[in-house]
């Protein structure tokens, strides 16, 4: 590691983690690389943005609110959240970034489902326990087994832009409730069987730990 | 295995008597235990002689060879690993620990490449200091080699994997050409640096005896260098704040001057302290295996060496195992409600021949149980949720300690431990959901949706920040082997471009031992030196400044109230940890509803998320 590296604000994670923690689909892929060159934000401060309007939305109108504001809502959440994808650097408040898209994406399906009426919320309980062992799982394999979640699988799971998109969809074409009962069962089957078999193919590979166990094992 | 290293009388420490043989022998059937069968002893010449008894008849793959010096020994060292298969270990041969303590650095898939090393100071002649950050080792020292912002120690052993055997043997012929004069330069100023310091310290003693600090462990020093650890020690002992100079021209007794010249040998032995300077600075990835509460220690003298023994027999090595099965860093309730009993499940679960794995599993199924019985939504039934979740956590409590234990190791075990822990709280989620809607009448689905969101995020902060701790760990300067500092002083006080700079640039003992003594360093105390060939940098920003130094003094306030018990706890309670969740979960649910449940658990990690949000800040911030 050259002492370059070290340099304060440039203290960037690796690629392959930080895909993994942020979970991006295609299309938030994208519009990083389309726009992200461009931006005068830094992603912690893009990403900060992104759920603004809809928590405004939210606040002032409740669920009475408008599905045409609500989808420039979602579409700026995207816009916003994945432009930060195309931003070079993690930086200082980095770190900030995977829980703030984690708050967004089980924050706006919440706001959807609640939109759509009571069925569709426990539903989107299903939903996001689903991507939350996902997420967990991207971590935890990332520290135990050293690598990541295969790319096909973000691609197949949509991403979480992907999934706010097709959410909105579903709400406005009145199939949110089914919609996400299927997506969590179908998505849920999906990580979990990857999971298994990345963990039937894992074998005893000499690889140092990224974190000490013993250290900060999280609680 | 080297034993090269004087005891007083003039012979090999390694051959001071124990129990009837010596404590190289003793070290030896240890290692045979633990199926270290090739063992090379490096000793001096005119030594092999009292060896010979150590070594006889321990099978074929034990052999004495001489070696007349460090330099020697380090090719030594080098040849070994070009020819060997499997990972090399390292060790002084007079140390004195206990086998449990060398399984788990030398067994178990878990440790590729690292050292036994312990928290806080030891007598730095015997168990150089080195600094560590999550687990791993970032600076070590050696006779020539300095540390700053030591918070570790390196107790004689080091354990090269497969991985980094080829690293080892290149930094073992670097250095040994190194070590052979002349020395590359301010190498011996360093060592006399060392030296100053201890006979400040051994002349402040007024007997020159110990090292002043008043410590009471310390006194077995007495017995000629001789470092105790025991059980629950913990105490940092810091390095004296004497300025160097005044050292000059210190008058010691003649005992305090014998004491020095021991230490100055028994430290300029020291081969395996600089293999671990040169595979640190070569960016090895060298983790620590910690002594946690058994014993250790390098007796320097035959009086030493019974006080050792003495002191071995008080140890009951089964429940100091068990004690160190428990983890360091758990929570309150974790630490004083169930680790006091689960401790003594483990060594039932460990008698019985389960495995962790095991555990964990009956631990989710629990945990499942109890979230069935929230889902009846009856008052029986949220009291028995209540008891079952209790018992889930416990056995997740229990995995982790029979694992530590039994030192079964698994990757997929820590997997499936930590996505269990997961899936039990949200399962149990669910579970007071639905109870909710069928006892109380009450949707509180938005409820549980937002407590699992929010505990989700939470959790995704920690990992984030972890990673970026990390990186900032893994890509700290690593100055070249030939650099006696390791420029963390450097690092803080002078611009980055400074750290990229040739080391005779500047850097070097002067300013990091600065370092060392005042934390912190002001910048003008540090740029003095160094700053003369490098052009200089525009000072940042006042408002920059200043606010990076406030946040570096609420940063100190912090450190100071983690030292300070009932603060420490009060700080780990307001995070929100595992324990204290389950436990608030089982307690509202028992006696009250579930709305109100997930009411306090969202608005006490609303506020455990405030605060740690607050704190990662203010780290970002002066950093």
């Amino acid at each position: 590691m050259t002492a370059a590296a070290a340099t304060p604000g440039a203290s960037s994670v690796s690629r392959s983690q930080r895909d993994a923690y942020r979970d991006d689909g295609p299309l938030a892929r994208g519009l990083g690389r389309a726009f992200g060159p461009v931006s005068p934000l830094p992603a912690a401060a893009l990403t900060l943005l992104s759920p603004l309007p809809s928590i405004a939305l939210l606040a002032l109108e409740g669920d009475a609110v408008s599905e045409v504001a609500l989808g420039a809502a979602v579409a700026w959440s995207v816009l916003a959240g994945g432009v930060a994808n195309g931003r070079p650097d993690w930086g200082r408040f980095g770190w900030v970034v995977p829980p703030l898209l984690r708050l967004l994406e089980y924050g706006t399906l919440l706001a959807l489902a609640v939109v759509a009426g009571p069925p569709a919320v426990s539903h989107c309980f299903a939903l996001v326990g689903a991507l939350a062992f996902h997420h967990y799982d991207s971590v935890y394999r990332l520290r135990h087994q050293g690598s990541p979640p295969p790319a096909w699988l973000s691609i197949a799971g949509g991403g979480w832009d992907g999934r706010l998109v097709v959410a909105y969809v579903l709400l406005v074409t009145g199939a949110l409730s089914t919609g996400l009962l299927a997506g969590a069962i179908v998505l849920g089957i999906v990580y979990v069987a990857e999971s298994a078999v990345s963990w039937l193919r894992f074998g005893q590979a000499q690889r140092p730990a990224l974190y000490d166990d013993e250290e900060d094992e999280d609680d | 295995m080297l034993a090269t290293v004087p005891a007083e009388d003039g012979g090999p420490a390694a051959a001071l008597p124990w129990e009837g043989s010596s404590l190289l022998r003793r070290l030896l059937r240890q290692l045979e235990d633990l199926e270290i069968l090739q063992v090379s002893v490096v000793t001096r010449p005119g030594w092999e002689r009292v060896l010979e008894p150590a070594v006889a008849g321990l099978g074929p793959g034990v052999r004495l060879q001489a070696s007349p010096g460090v330099s020697e020994d380090l090719r030594t060292v080098a040849e070994i690993a070009r020819d060997a298969t499997g990972p090399i270990v390292v060790v002084h041969g007079e140390i004195v620990t206990h086998r449990e303590a060398l399984a788990g650095l030398l067994v178990g898939p878990k440790m590729v490449t690292g050292v036994l090393s312990r928290h806080g100071g030891v007598p730095a002649h015997l168990a150089p200091r080195t600094r560590s950050t999550s687990g791993r080792v970032m600076s070590a020292s050696s006779p020539y080699h300095a540390t700053g912002r030591p918070n570790t120690s390196l107790l004689g052993v080091l354990k090269v994997g497969e991985r980094d055997r080829p690293a080892l043997v290149e930094v073992a012929e670097r250095l040994a050409s190194l070590v052979e004069p002349p020395l590359p330069p301010r190498w011996e100023e360093e060592l006399q640096r060392k030296l100053s310091r201890w006979r400040t310290s051994l002349a402040d003693d007024g007997a020159g005896h110990g090292d002043g600090n008043g410590s009471a462990k310390r006194s077995g020093e007495r017995d000629g260098g001789h470092a105790l650890m025991q059980a629950g020690e913990l105490a940092e002992a810091p390095e004296p704040d004497e300025p160097e100079d005044a050292t000059a021209d210190l008058v010691l007794s003649p005992e305090g001057e014998a004491e020095a010249a021991q230490r100055l040998t028994i430290l300029r032995e020291d081969a395996v302290s600089l293999l671990l300077v040169g595979l640190v600075r070569a960016d090895v990835h060298v983790a620590n295996s910690f002594l946690r509460a058994l014993f250790w220690s390098r007796p320097q003298s035959r009086a030493a060496a019974q006080d050792t023994a003495h002191q071995m027999e008080g140890y009951d090595e089964d429940s100091v195992l068990l004690d160190s099965a428990v983890k360091a860093s758990d929570g309150f309730f974790t630490t004083f409600f169930v680790s006091p009993y689960s401790r003594y499940i483990a060594r039932w679960a460990a008698r019985r021949g389960l495995t962790p794995n095991q555990v964990t599993t009956v631990s989710m199924a629990i945990g499942v149980l109890a979230a069935a019985a929230f889902a009846t939504g009856s008052r029986p039934g949220l009291v028995a949720g209540a008891v079952l979740l209790q018992a889930a956590f416990t056995a997740d409590c229990v995995d982790g300690q029979l694992a530590r234990y039994t030192r079964t190791f698994s990757k997929l075990g820590a997997w499936l431990d930590s996505i269990f822990d997961r899936a039990k709280e949200y399962v149990v989620f669910a579970g007071l959901a639905i109870g909710a809607s069928r006892g109380f009448g009450d949707d509180v689905w938005a409820l549980a949706v937002t407590a699992m969101t929010l505990q989700t995020a939470r959790h995704m902060a920690d990992f984030a920040f972890g990673a970026t701790q990390q990186h900032v760990v893994a890509s700290e300067a690593r100055p070249p082997v030939e650099e006696p500092g390791d420029g963390v002083a450097l690092r803080r006080a002078v611009p980055p471009a400074l750290s990229t700079s040739p080391p005779d640039a500047g850097g070097g003992a002067g300013p990091a031992s600065v370092a060392d003594r005042t934390g912190p360093p002001s910048p003008p105390l540090v740029a003095a030196e160094p700053a003369a060939d490098v052009p200089a940098k525009p000072a940042p920003p006042l408002a920059r400044r200043i606010v990076g130094g406030t946040a570096r003094r609420a940063i100190a306030v912090s450190r100071a109230l983690e030292r300070w018990r009932p603060t420490h706890w009060l700080k780990k309670i307001l995070v929100f940890p595992i324990g204290e969740r389950f436990a608030v979960i089982s307690l509202a649910a028992a006696l009250t509803t579930p709305r109100t449940t997930f009411v306090v658990v969202l608005a006490w990690g609303a506020f455990a998320t405030l605060y740690t949000l607050a704190g990662r800040s203010i780290r970002s911030l002066s950093g």
